[in-house]
């Protein structure tokens, strides 16, 4: 096995053209995928040595409006600690497995990684979060919801490195939550995971967006759920007005983690729960009952 | 290749494949076997390590990421003269340790803690220590072991006994 | 009639915890010997089946591999197991019985090429449709899944007339439960070293050393004195490490032979959860009749328990759930009909409480309903119907002495509620009580004797010898605490030596709660024997008779003037140079069981161990979370040695009975275990863990040191039970299967609320 440790990303990114090796960040899905055999890279190319793909900061270009860009290589931990972050991804990002975890893992781990009950991703998806993608020939940007494909498989091309994470400034200044569910309290995988951010002037609900995980082979924005929230009063909230729009989005499955039909029960609980946390209600969800 | 990285407070160099895992680095080629493994997936806790002062698991974590960087292992947490350092004393007092399997990366994840955080809640330990698994104590004398050590080390906290 | 005492009670650190919070500790996989190679086992892969053929080529082919063992290198016989007839190969040669099950063992410069080897090993499997539930294996076409069939191990108990009673009673409960297979989970796993030479020196992380070294030099085909097993430091066990490490060993040993190398064995975290035993799963039917005024007056109960592939401690679960599945009651007419079964699925044996969570979980639900439909308060029929002692219990034996359910129950009676605690309309409270009794040694399930080595030295240190191990429970620290005790010395002046069969008196298995009262009590008659010497010995130098002499403190006093004293040392030094002797090896033998054994009736324990539990549960009814908002544990433990040692297993056996209650359960597909991981095996975590508060009655034993009994397994049973207990006052439904999942509960909400 050869091992690469690139200081810049021009650097990885010709390594990775000429070498077809495998990028590494944080190593946390990686090196279980090699423990378990179901990934052997003949090539590790180790991006934590470049610095310019971590940290978090907020770039003014052109006449655009405030973008925040997180690098890529920034760890989950970073991200669960940053001030500058809206809270469903500080909250998505404190709910991924343990500290030794999210110290080591990164946030473009965890999307590259596309796992639908990644812990980032809903929070990503609800924030409009845009992906600039770098390979030899450049840049390009691919929209949050168009980069997952399939369980475990997104846009990205073998040559790609995920290189930052862009989230509109508008985006940052909605009101989110993030809320999830696992078999334990601590160090859980999400059996269903969701993430809302809403704009809320007097009570009232616009710009809402909703993203579920763990309900489908990718994470999910509910579009019906998103219009039928659109014009109503935070106080008007109760699960069962959300019940229908819920689960007419979501198509869970039976897996060794839960039960389709409890995925769906709880989606339409941890969906309220996220939207009341945005609405500064008491969430219902007891305290240290979810895993963050 | 050479693998060169403080260790304990000591510049040390093994030489090991850059993916060889660092709990074998450390376990085989340094012989400090107090790092445990007890699931090699991230899933225990017992193989926590401090990386530059934050605990990760050394079962996921590659050589070739802890060049030049600082690494602190159950060995190293003991003072020189081998007196106990005050979580070790706690865990001691309160009943901590059964088996002992998970206890030195308890103890590794409860330094990192008390190093951030002086005197942290009940909610601040049972976080810091999520990623640590026990199957005999029940955690209820972890926790307490925390905060005795917690307030063991405050400052102008008596050292000796509680 | 509590003696005076001096450390007995104290809150003593663990006295091996030092080097564990350092990590100077070693367990197995901790020693590295020059020329060492790496072994890993080749597992079926499929849950039934013949082996038609198995290649070893293409692992020798395998860079790094050294050899490749099947079945015919193996020079004993080829069976393991725990009771005779052995059933369990260490190699399967032939047939297949479970999916975890080990055809060949690969060895290698390294665990990681040892492991490609293993992977790289061809076996031609002729695969069986698989037996996987008990009803498909005691179908009457079933196929056998041992020569002598599906049933494992069967026996009956009968007391009394429960037909006729039944008749008698005015209501009658009757219900059906289910637990699920439960792993140990214990944090190391399995692991050995073995060392060749003239003799085997192998260091294991297991349980009973002894029984190891009897089936690893049966393999071997040597004989037992030839094999000395050293216990490493265990990093837990619960019962689960027996089985394994004699396998392991077993191999680990003929490969040390061939190659002439030491030899690891360390299983990875799948393979201890695949290959090697868990807890049975269970299905058991009870019916109870009771009269008006709540007398409970027959029990008829029917066990069945999912053993899976081979019989492992079977037999001895079987014997544990019939005589404990009457509950801790005075029932005059019990029927019990225990039977476990084989199937293709990873077999089950030895786990912390031996099938008394299972017969207790779907006892003390039925209790409640029994309540219910009474309308008393569950904690007043736990009274009514409680032991007592002068009772006698489902075997018919009555205990005159230390029988403190009652002090239990009214413990928690006097316990305020806790405030706070009004529903929402997303919330429901809910309380719940289960009482338990477990019955503490081998008892019916075997002879029980231990022995156990004091020696003082001319310093007045002391080193104790025994060959029961410490697995975390807290052994050494209640054996050092004894001989202090006896011997008048400091705790820190006691050291309990590692378990090594050269050196120490076999001493049966640490299993059964036996370490505290059983080991316990041969290490105090040992010591007492060391204290004759050195009461003699201060007798002769302080010119008086041996009864005025007292040892305490570190010296030997006169009773009557307590300034004349001497340090125990300088009467150890005297003692040795006078004759005295100043070691000894004692054994303590419990009273043998004496039944009968075609109705189990007779006296079966030493002694019981009982307990009441109370949980109050908050469940969220839009996810059906459930937190947990007060647990009290109170056990009659006879007597207390070790306060913090006690706690911690009351604690730790409470949380592992909350994941077999909630959390924990083994997943079958086909055969195959689909969650042989800790992401998909959910252990509790520190987020999950209990308030538990623990609960002291004292009702000394006297068949225990200083009226001590072992205090390690009931919690489990308790706390599984009283959480079903408590979530179904909580939402107002039943449960009937264990775990009881959020999944479940959900589930039962939308049931309730249609009912
Ligand atoms: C015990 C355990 C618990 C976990 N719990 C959770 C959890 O609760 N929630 C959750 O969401 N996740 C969880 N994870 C998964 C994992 O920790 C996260 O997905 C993490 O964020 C991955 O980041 P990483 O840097 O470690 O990725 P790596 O393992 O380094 O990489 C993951 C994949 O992404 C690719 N990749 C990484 N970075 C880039 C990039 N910049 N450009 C292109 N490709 C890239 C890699 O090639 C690889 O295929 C858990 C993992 C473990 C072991
Ligand atoms: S061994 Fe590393 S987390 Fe379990
Ligand atoms: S003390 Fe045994 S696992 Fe924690």
């Amino acid at each position: 096995m050869r091992y690469l440790k690139p200081t810049s990303i021009h650097e990885a990114a010709d390594a990775l053209e000429s070498s077809r090796g495998t990028i590494l960040a944080g190593g946390t899905d990686l090196c279980v995928y090699m423990a378990e055999g179901v990934c052997q890279p003949e090539t590790l190319i180790d991006i934590s040595g470049i610095d310019s793909m971590r940290g978090i900061e907020t770039i003014q270009s052109g006449r655009e409006e405030a973008t925040v860009r997180i690098g890529a290589g920034t760890t989950v931990a970073e991200v669960a600690a940053s001030e500058a972050l809206p809270d469903c991804l500080r909250q998505g990002a404190q709910a991924v497995g343990s500290p030794q975890i999210r110290n080591l893992g990164t946030i473009g781990g965890n999307v590259c990684n596309a796992s639908p009950c990644g812990d980032t991703l809903t929070p990503l998806l609800a924030l409009d979060a845009r992906f600039v993608l770098r390979s030899t020939a450049g840049t390009r940007t691919v929209e949050s919801e168009e980069f997952f494909t399939g369980p475990k498989q997104t846009v990205l091309d073998p040559h790609e490195i995920l290189e930052f994470i862009e989230l509109p400034s508008a985006s940052c200044a909605r009101a989110s939550a993030f809320r999830m569910i696992g078999n334990r309290k601590g160090q859980a995988i999400s059996q269903v995971n969701a993430a809302v951010s809403v704009a809320i002037v007097d009570g009232v609900m616009s710009d809402v967006r909703v993203a579920v995980g763990s309900v489908a082979p990718v994470p999910l924005r509910l579009a019906g759920l998103e219009e039928l929230l659109s014009g109503k009063t935070v106080e008007d909230l109760h699960p069962a007005n959300l019940r229908d729009a819920v689960l007419e989005g979501v198509r869970p499955i039976d897996d060794v983690r839960s039960t389709a039909t409890y995925r769906q029960e709880v989606t339409v609980a941890l969906v309220f729960d996220a939207l009341a946390a945005c609405g500064g209600q008491r969430s219902g969800q007891d305290e240290g009952a979810g895993a963050w | 290749m050479v693998i060169r990285f403080t260790c304990n407070g000591r510049a040390v160099q093994v030489e090991a494949e850059p993916e060889a895992r660092v709990i074998d680095v450390l376990r085989d080629g340094l012989r400090l076997t107090g790092t445990k493994e007890g699931c090699g997936r991230g899933e225990c806790g017992a193989c926590t390590v401090l990386l530059d002062g934050k605990p990760v698991n050394a079962c996921l974590l590659l050589a070739g990421k802890i060049v030049d960087r600082d690494v602190v292992t159950i060995e190293g947490i003991a003072g020189e003269d081998g007196s106990l350092h005050p979580i070790q004393e706690a865990f001691l007092d309160t009943g901590a340790v059964q088996c002992g399997f998970c206890t030195p990366g308890m103890i590794l994840s409860a330094k990192a803690l008390l190093d951030e955080i002086d005197t942290p809640g009940v909610a601040e330990v049972e976080e810091a220590l999520a990623g640590n698994l026990c199957r005999c104590t029940g955690y209820g004398k972890v926790v307490d072991a925390v905060l005795a050590a917690s307030r063991r080390m405050a400052p102008g906290a008596d050292r000796g006994g509680e | 009639m509590v003696s005076s005492v001096s450390v007995i009670g104290k809150r003593i650190r663990k006295v091996d915890g030092r080097e564990m919070v350092t990590g100077e500790a070693k367990f197995s996989g901790d020693y590295i010997f020059p020329g060492m190679v790496y072994g890993t086992v080749k597992r079926a892969g499929v849950p039934a089946g013949r082996i038609k053929s198995i290649d070893v080529t293409p692992a020798n082919a395998v860079p790094g591999v050294v050899d490749v063992l099947v079945a015919a290198d193996i020079p004993g016989p080829n069976l393991i197991g725990i009771l005779p007839p052995l059933d369990q190969p260490v190699l399967a040669s032939d047939e297949i019985r479970y999916a975890g099950e080990s055809v060949a063992l690969v060895v290698a410069e390294s665990a990681e090429a040892a492991r490609r080897g293993a992977q790289a090993v061809a076996v031609e499997i002729e695969a069986y449709e698989p037996i996987l539930t008990v009803d498909a294996a005691l179908a009457p076409d079933a196929r056998k899944i041992h020569e002598t069939g599906n049933v494992t191990f069967s026996k009956k108990l009968r007391k009394g007339e429960v037909e006729s009673a039944f008749e008698r009673a005015d209501i009658l409960v009757e219900g059906d439960y289910e637990t699920s297979f439960q792993e140990h989970a214990y944090l190391e796993p399995e692991t050995v070293c073995a060392v060749p030479g003239r003799r085997f020196t192998l260091y294991a992380s297991c349980q009973s050393p002894f029984h190891i070294r009897g089936h690893v030099a049966a393999n071997l085909g040597v004989p037992a004195s030839s094999v000395k097993v050293i216990q490493a430091n265990t990093g837990g066990s619960f019962g689960g490490k027996d089985d394994v490490a004699t396998e392991i060993g077993a191999l680990a040993c003929i490969a040390a032979q061939r190659l002439n190398r030491p030899v690891m064995i360390a299983h990875e975290r799948k393979e201890s959860i695949v290959g090697s035993n868990l807890r049975h799963a269970a299905r058991i039917h009870i019916k109870t009749g009771a009269l008006k005024d709540g007398r409970i007056i027959a029990r008829e109960v029917r066990v069945l328990l999912d053993g899976g592939a081979y019989a492992s401690e079977s037999p001895f679960v079987t014997m544990k759930t019939l005589i404990h599945a009457a509950g801790p009651y005075n029932i005059e007419n019990v029927s019990v009909e225990s039977t476990s079964i084989y199937t293709n699925k990873t077999y089950c044996g030895a786990f912390r409480g031996f099938g008394v969570p299972q017969v207790t979980f779907a006892s003390e639900s039925q209790i409640d309903e029994l309540a219910e439909k009474l309308g008393l308060d569950p904690l007043e029929i736990r009274r009514i119907n409680g032991l007592r002692a002068g009772d006698p219990n489902a075997t018919g034996q009555i205990y005159e002495q230390s029988v403190g359910l009652l002090e239990t129950i009214e413990e928690i009676a006097k316990r305020p509620e806790p405030a706070g605690r009004k529903d929402d309309d997303r919330h429901v409270h809910g309380t719940g009580y289960a009482a338990v009794a477990q019955g503490i040694s081998n008892g019916a399930e075997g002879i029980d004797v231990t022995g156990a080595s004091v020696q003082m030295s001319q310093d007045g240190s002391v080193l104790v010898g025994i060959g029961l191990t410490e697995l975390g429970q807290g052994s050494r620290t209640v054996y050092a605490l004894i001989a202090a005790e006896v011997l008048g010395v400091d705790v820190d002046s006691v050291s309990v030596r590692s378990v090594d069969t050269d050196a120490v008196h076999d001493s049966g298995p640490t299993v059964a709660s036996r370490s505290t009262t059983v080991g316990g009590m041969a290490v105090h008659k040992a010591a007492s024997e060391v204290k004759k010497s050195l009461v003699s010995m201060a007798a002769l130098m302080m010119k008086t008779e041996g009864e005025n002499i007292e040892l305490r403190d570190g010296f030997a006093v006169l009773r009557t003037d307590e300034s004349a004293r001497i340090p125990i040392a300088s009467v150890a030094t005297a003692a040795y140079w006078t004759g005295f002797p100043l070691m000894n090896l004692a054994f303590s033998k419990a009273p043998e069981a004496n039944f009968d054994d075609e109705t189990h009736q007779g006296d079966v324990y030493i002694a019981y161990n009982y307990g009441t539990h109370r949980m109050d549960v908050r469940v969220d009814t839009l996810t059906g979370e459930v937190t947990v908002l007060n647990h009290l544990a109170a056990h009659d433990v006879g007597r207390v040695i070790n306060p913090l040692g006690l706690e911690g297993q009351v604690e730790g056996a409470s949380l592992m009975g909350f994941g077999l209650a909630h959390m924990e359960r083994i997943q079958y597909v086909d055969g195959i275990i689909q969650n042989a991981n800790f992401a998909d095996y959910a252990v509790p975590s520190i987020k999950d863990r209990l308030p538990t508060a623990t609960i002291t009655v004292e009702d000394p034993n006297p068949t225990g040191p200083f009226g001590a009994k072992g205090a390690g397994e009931p919690p489990v049973a308790a706390t599984a039970a009283v959480f079903a207990n408590a979530v179904a006052d909580a939402v107002g439904v039943r449960f009937t299967r264990l775990p009881i999942t959020r999944e479940d509960i959900l589930d039962a909400l939308k049931r309730g609320n249609h009912d």
